[in-house]
């Protein structure tokens, strides 16, 4: 009986299209997908392959996410199709069916969904073999990884999937319920991916994740490329947990349809059924004689009633409350999870914030809500067949458009106003009360909600176009994998791509600033279109029984006609009219430079110029500017001298100047010199010196450049003058002179493509003549630096230096900034209305500029920079300026950077920290200290361009700031900090697009020179001494500071270290610089036993490993002679509250793999084992101890 | 003011080739209009052309002066429809959703809505329940609902498709009643299987099978053309082919477990045939078996 169901519902299913159609569909997205960069699905990165193990495995995961659409088509409406197309009865017939009936029909219609799943599986193998991939990129892997991710990913995720939504479509026999469940599916799986970014959560987060995807990647997340390219992801025990629950769930979602499916005649909904009235007797009241009205009036009446009630069958509805209760959930999981901001330190709840999260949660949520609700109220009297009767009714068609459509945006509007109710639960229950509406309303209700209005208007007209629900479904996918696929196929512009439009950061100095012009008239570009649109779907609303699309367009070419046809071309007029002032703003007053032609542009400069790359030119010795800011205008006048001087020993007979395309150079002048080639397509210029410039001979450059940004752009619109918070910097503006290889385009892939040679990142640690430059300037060494701003009356401006006066012109400000010693060819202009707050560090004036609202951790700044002035001065060597300021600057970036005495910090960085919590990291402190680090380790240690250079500015000003961290706030938010730190270095390796070098040799790697320097810094210091590490660093400054040609190099920093390693330890300088080592350590077995003096015999069972890596990831192991610590973890009261703190027993030295060791505690253990404190870099942290067992 | 309606040539051929109507020409005259004809007759298809949902391939259809095809809004204002498969938005009451069809149907006047609304939940006897939710309702009182959206406003044209199913006979009779009430200003078209309801109420009628109109006639002049050639028999089962053979067997029913047939012929057939009074159902089965 059961196999006669199955086959009954496969031999229907394969006979209508939609299964073939949906098996292409997917099939071909995968293909896509694998044969060309233009579709991401998951997906391969840097040197991971095409067809690697685990690329198959995301992309079929992702996949399936996307197969809930085929889920729900296919497995949910299985049953509930009997009641819509009242087919029930034939099958209802003895109640022994009813299993069968259920089980057979789940299976069948699931097996549909696996066979698509079977198609995208082909596509991708196929694509893998198409002859235009880059070799190099794949690995050839064998049906065994697409097995393994049909099998553990894809199969069962559709069987979970089916299973739940089966059971509620088939238990509530409403179709829209399943659509709630298939909502339900979402917002666990976003949580999930939410939660992962604590790295408390991650079993959480793998286990909820109802896809796997999330096991999967924290099964992997410390994988390097070659074990990417090489292994199944099959170990992991996260996923075999996760599949076992999910699988469970689905089994029991299955069992619980089995019980309660009940074989009887549908009522409509369950409840409340009417008795039959007792006949009354018959009152035979006459019917009342009544007008029939028309007109536009009427239709306007029709049109309001009919609002009134599609806007109560939505938002009464059961399924719009458990919608608004996911969402709920959903926006409330983003906030708690994403507050978490860094380091596991929450942020303050800030209005902005919130306005973002809800932007970031809401739109899938939003989007199904929007594809699924458009299907269900376009065919609602349909289903409840009330089509014949409604469509035969005295309205115009525009009538049920418009009120679905405002049904819609209500819903919608409904749903982020649910959201907005839990950001302002979670502000104020955060103790957050500096709520701004206007804010809420300005995010929320304009600039959200308008876009999803537009979409909202596209997903009705598509289904009146469609004329069936499902069609209309994959016509919404293909529009939304259109909008994605486009850009990367070169059909970039937000002209074509229906609801799009530039992109509106949102900033607390700022506001919203220039971008909402732009935003503004695009939206109203995209709504004359949905106009069109919806009057489109007037035309071809499938309105009464005989609905064939010959026949709507037919009709629909006969009702375009007179004041319809006038009022549509005016409409297009309009929307052509729009289109055409944007395309005037975007490029005719503005540049639009399409990605590709912005790689061409590289490519260009790098083939013609690339030649000049060692030509010898003079270097910068001075410079002089005057900048006139209008931030109001966005536009700005800047002026420049540079000195140059001949430091070679030959004449200079050529001087090669790189200029920049977003500004306008108007005069650039040497004496005596002319311009003997201009290239203006890339921005390069060769002026011939009349006279040679003679070895140790000056000459001036001078130059004048106008930036404007006039009207608006469609994308990357400048951030460096705005409104309030203008941050320039000198490399964005300023004429470079001489070819520089940072313009060329560095990775690799790319490169291959565009046919050009390979590159070599960085020059080789030991390269003596790459030893002539700093790796931050080609043009200068040592810099005398002055230079003057205006701005506007109401904005203060900085600039690097000391101020020497501020005047007022006009309505304009002006300030003139001279510093008094030679800095790094490296400096920013900054402008904004801030508050100041103002301390000092014995001689040095401390300043924090700062946006008036965001007063919060300025206090802690100024801490960390007295504690750090007093820590640097102390063990490193004298500050070389009298003053330091923290200026904040806009969200469009978020990072701090040191310049001479001046320290930008973005306001998304620690301005909004929430540091009440004495037990999260203070990364403001962390931040902070770092920064001012700078102002040894860069500012006056400066390494050559070669690799390893980054080591003395990121990893040395890493291992201060981890100094002065400890000393406020001691050692344990050090291990909570380096925890993060390990986690982002091993999760960095697999990211890598090039390869992983030693910390030695690093190649301006963030994961290398920031997490892993910290971890090998810290480690170092551990083992040989802080004093010692300092008096290193103290000589080096000493010797190495302010230096001029041949600059320092890494190779410089580790042999002083080397030197004075103890030879016992000397292995440490080879592992931590010089190879990548990483250790396999853990802890068997833990015994203890209390000895008569009360202390405690602890013994432990250890397994160590070390192996070395090679810088594609291949990993072999090497002997180990190794010290590693071995301890406990004992209970402490600290602070009124028990904790658990390691308690480091011995230093000992591992021999052998495995040994027993026997150690003496002072304290009653609760845990043991070795390298407690986790100071080697470990894959499997947590196994390193053990819960000790007690012997008696 | 009343009208009648009239169509003439009427085809049309469905996407998958069926021809649905093959030249309908069919008088309709004010006053109760009987629709017979069996499943597949064409008989929704005329009724939804007329309705205003489809569009024929030919033909025309004239209600007085009005071309229903072409100006379907103003045949929309005179018409009341109602189909054969009926529902309602569950989550609204009788009342509202009444005065919503109201609306709809352009009764602008919130007093005469209000009036009209009330009178129609008591003729359909739903007054009583006029603030349940319609969800809950039973077929019968879902289909007494219909019956009142279709008498809504002031129609000049009433078409409804099997209107009786799934009532009571008290309920039928009171909706027959209703039926007539207005039938004697309008055209009603009443699509039926259940030959009495035509016998009962129409004074014209028409038998469609095919596509084609069969029959055309007033009920009492059809039944009155098979007086004296009618005839009935019980006969064992075993016997039907064998009568189907030497006669034009109208219709086979069982009483009591025994075979009753009707066969027609000009003249006494003999053999135990019995002359029987003709009724409405002997019209439309002789019919059909003519045309097969």
């Amino acid at each position: 009986m059961f196999w006669e169901f199955l086959r009954f519902e496969v031999r229907s299913r394969l006979r209508q299209p939609t299964v073939w159609l949906f098996t292409a569909v997917f099939a071909l997205m995968a293909f896509g997908a694998t044969t060309s960069d233009a579709i991401i699905i998951g997906g391969a990165a840097g040197n991971t392959a095409i067809d690697a193990p685990i690329v198959i495995a995301q992309m079929l995961g992702v996949l399936s996410v996307i197969g809930i659409i085929v889920v729900t088509a296919f497995v949910a409406t299985s049953v509930i199709r009997d009641f819509e197309q009242r087919t029930y009865a034939p099958f209802f017939t003895s109640p022994i069916r009813k299993h069968a009936l259920l089980l057979g029909r789940f299976f069948g219609s699931l097996a549909m969904a696996w066979l698509v799943f079977v198609g995208a599986a082909a596509g991708m193998l196929i694509g893998s073999k198409m002859p235009w991939l880059d070799p190099q990129r794949l690995v050839g892997t064998g049906l065994d990884a697409y097995a393994w991710a049909l099998l553990a990913l894809v199969m069962p995720n559709l069987l979970v999937m089916g299973a739940v939504f089966f059971a509620v479509g088939t238990l509530t026999r409403r179709v829209l319920f399943a659509y709630v469940a298939v909502a339900g599916f979402f917002v666990i799986y976003v949580v999930s991916q939410e939660l992962i970014s604590g790295l408390d959560n991650d079993v959480i987060a793998a286990l909820a994740d109802p896809f796997g995807l999330t096991a999967v990647a924290v099964d992997t997340r410390y994988w390097t490329v070659a074990e990417r390219n090489s292994q199944l992801p099959s170990t992991g025990t996260l996923l075999v947990l996760n599949r076992a629950l999910w699988l469970g769930i689905g089994a029991a979602a299955l069992l619980w349809t089995q019980l309660r499916f009940r074989l009887a005649v549908p009522n409509e909904s369950g409840r409340g059924r009417t008795d039959e009235v007792a006949a009354a007797p018959p009152v035979e009241v006459p019917l009342p004689k009544v007008h029939i009205a028309s007109g536009w009036r009427v239709s306007m009446a029709q049109c309001r009633h009919q609002i009134r009630v599609e806007l109560s069958g939505v938002l009464r509805s059961t399924a719009f409350g458990v919608i608004a209760l996911f969402a709920a959930l959903n926006t409330l999981g983003g906030m708690y999870a994403s507050i978490d901001d860094m380091f596991g330190t929450p942020v303050y709840p800030v209005t902005s914030l919130m306005v973002r999260l809800i932007d970031g949660s809401i739109g899938l949520f939003a989007l199904i809500v929007i594809v699924f609700y458009a299907g269900e109220l376009t065919w609602k009297e349909r289903r409840i067949g009330l089509a014949e009767v409604y469509d035969a009714l005295p309205m115009p068609s525009w009538v049920p458009i418009v009120a679905k459509l405002v049904a819609l945006w209500a819903a919608i509007a409904g749903i982020l106003t649910v959201a907005v109710l839990c950001g302002v639960c979670v502000q104020l229950s955060r103790g957050w009360t500096h709520l701004d509406p206007l804010l809420y309303l300005q995010g929320v209700y304009v600039i959200a909600l308008s876009q999803w209005m537009l979409v909202a208007a596209l997903a009705i007209a598509l289904q009146a176009v469609a004329n069936h629900k499902y069609v209309g479904f994959l016509l919404m996918a293909g529009y939304f994998v259109l909008l994605q696929v486009l850009p990367l196929l070169d059909f970039e512009r937000a002209l074509y791509r229906y609801g799009s439009s530039p992109s509106a950061p949102y900033s607390d100095m700022n506001g919203y600033g220039h971008f909402t012009t732009g935003l503004a008239w695009y939206r109203l570009y995209w709504a004359l279109a949905a106009v069109l649109l919806l009057v489109l779907a007037g035309l071809l609303w499938p309105r009464g029984t005989d609905q064939r699309l010959r026949l709507r367009l037919g009709r629909a070419r006969a009702n375009l006609r007179g004041p319809l046809l006038l009022a549509v071309l005016a409409i297009g007029a309009a929307f052509a009219s729009v289109g055409g002032w944007i395309f005037y703003n975007t490029d005719v007053r503005n540049r639009f430079v399409p990605s590709d032609e912005a790689e061409r542009l590289q490519v260009l400069y790098e083939e013609r110029y690339a030649q000049y790359g060692g030509l010898p030119q003079p270097r910068i010795t001075a410079v002089e500017l005057h900048l006139e800011l209008y931030p109001a205008e966005r536009r700005a006048d800047i002026r420049g001298t540079l000195t140059l001087v001949n430091r070679t020993a030959s004449p200079i007979e050529t001087l090669h100047v790189a200029t920049f395309p977003d500004f306008d150079l108007r005069a650039l002048t040497v004496p005596g010199a002319s311009v003997t080639h201009q290239d203006d397509e890339v921005g390069y210029r060769i002026l011939t010196l009349e006279g040679p410039l003679q070895p140790g001979a000056s000459t001036t450059l001078e130059f004048d450049v106008g930036f404007a940004e006039p009207g608006f752009v469609e994308r990357d619109s400048v951030t460096s003058i705005v409104f309030n918070g203008s941050f320039l910097h000198s490399t964005d503006f300023v004429p470079r002179i001489g070819y520089d290889r940072g313009g060329e385009i560095a990775d690799p892939n790319e490169r291959r493509k565009r046919g050009l040679p390979e590159r070599v990142r960085m020059a080789d640690l030991d390269d003596a003549s790459a030893r002539a430059n700093t790796y931050i300037s080609h043009e200068a060494d040592w810099i005398d630096f002055a230079a003057t701003i205006g701005t506007s009356t109401d904005q203060v401006a900085i600039a690097p230096g000391y101020l020497q006066r501020e005047w007022t012109e006009g309505e304009r400000r002006y300030f003139r900034y001279e510093m008094d010693a030679p800095i790094l060819d490296f400096y920013a202009f900054l402008s904004a209305r801030w508050n100041v707050a103002r301390d000092r560090w014995n001689d040095v004036a401390i300043e924090v500029y700062h946006h008036p609202e965001h007063d919060m951790n300025v206090a802690r700044m100024i801490e960390a920079t007295q504690a750090s002035l007093s820590y640097f001065t102390e063990n490193f060597g004298p500050y070389q300026h009298r003053q330091v300021r923290i200026v904040e600057f806009p969200r469009y970036a978020s990072f701090a950077q040191s310049f001479p005495n001046t320290i930008p910090y973005s306001e998304s960085i620690g301005f909004i920290a929430d540091l009440r919590d004495a037990e999260d990291v203070d990364y403001v402190f962390y931040v902070t200290a770092h920064e001012v680090a700078h102002q040894w380790w860069a500012h006056q240690v400066i390494g050559a361009d070669v690799q390893g250079s980054t080591v003395m500015s990121e990893t040395l000003s890493q291992y201060s700031a981890l100094m002065v961290m400890e000393k406020s706030y001691g050692r344990e938010q050090m291990r909570k900090f380096l925890a993060y730190e390990l986690d982002r270095y091993l999760s960095g390796r697999g990211r890598e697009i090039q390869r992983e070098l030693p910390l030695i040799r690093v190649e301006n790697q963030p994961y290398i020179h920031y997490n892993k320097g910290s971890l090998v810094m810290y480690a170092l210091r551990e083992y040989i001494g802080e004093e010692t590490v300092n008096r290193v660093l103290a000589e080096y400054i000493r010797d190495a500071g302010f230096q001029q040609p041949p600059y320092t190099t890494a190779r410089d920093l580790v042999e002083r270290l080397r030197a004075v390693t103890p030879a016992d330890r000397a292995y440490l300088i080879e592992d931590l610089f010089e190879t990548i080592t990483l250790y396999d350590n853990r802890t068997h077995r833990a015994t203890a036993r209390k000895l008569e003096d009360g202390r405690w015999e602890v013994e432990i069972d250890v397994e160590t490993h070390k192996v070395r890596a090679a810088d594609d990831g291949t990993e072999a192991e090497v002997p180990l002679s190794d010290l590693i610590d071995v301890g406990v973890f004992v209970e402490r009261e600290v602070d009124g509250v028990t904790r658990e703190v390691p308690l480091v027993l011995d230093r000992h030295r591992f021999e052998s793999e495995r040994e027993t060791i026997t150690m003496t505690s002072p304290e009653r253990p609760i845990r043991a084992g070795v390298d407690p404190r986790v100071l080697l870099v470990d894959r499997n942290p947590e196994d390193n101890l053990r819960p000790v067992e007690f012997l008696d | 003011m009343t009208h009648a309606l009239t169509i003439r040539e009427l085809t049309k051929t469905y996407g998958n080739g069926v021809r649905a109507l093959k030249g309908i020409d069919l008088d309709v005259p004010p006053g109760m209009f009987g629709l017979l004809g069996p499943n597949g007759a064409g008989k929704s298809t005329l009724m939804r052309t007329v309705a205003t949902l489809q569009d024929p391939d030919h033909g025309s259809i004239t209600l007085g002066g009005l071309d229903v095809l072409r100006d379907k809004d103003a045949t929309r204002r005179v018409l009341g429809y109602l189909p054969q498969d009926f529902g309602v938005y569950p989550h609204l009451d009788p009342l509202s959703l009444l005065d919503h069809f109201a609306v709809l149907k352009g009764i602008a006047d919130k007093g005469e809505r209000k009036a009209m609304v009330e009178a129609l939940l008591q003729r359909v006897n739903l007054w009583d329940v006029r603030r349940k939710r319609l969800g809950g309702f039973s077929g019968g009182m879902k289909q007494r609902f219909g019956i009142a959206q279709a008498l809504l406003g002031a129609p000049r044209l009433v078409i409804v498709d099997e209107p009786t199913a799934g009532l009571d006979p008290e309920e039928r009779t009171r909706f027959l009643n209703l039926l007539a009430e207005i039938g004697e200003q309008v055209v009603v078209v009443l699509s039926t299987h259940i030959v009495d309801d035509v016998a009962d109420l129409c004074a014209q009628m028409a038998i469609i099978a095919g596509g084609e109109v069969l029959h055309r006639s007033e009920p009492r002049d059809a039944i009155d053309g098979l007086r004296g050639k009618t005839w009935r028999k019980v006969i064992d089962k075993a016997d039907l082919a064998q009568h189907r053979e030497r006669h034009t067997v109208i219709s086979t029913r069982l009483v009591g477990g025994r075979t009753v047939i009707h066969i027609f012929d000009e003249h006494d057939p003999g053999h135990g045939f019995a002359e029987v009074d003709p009724d409405l159902e002997d019209v439309y089965f002789t019919t059909l078996r003519r045309a097969a």
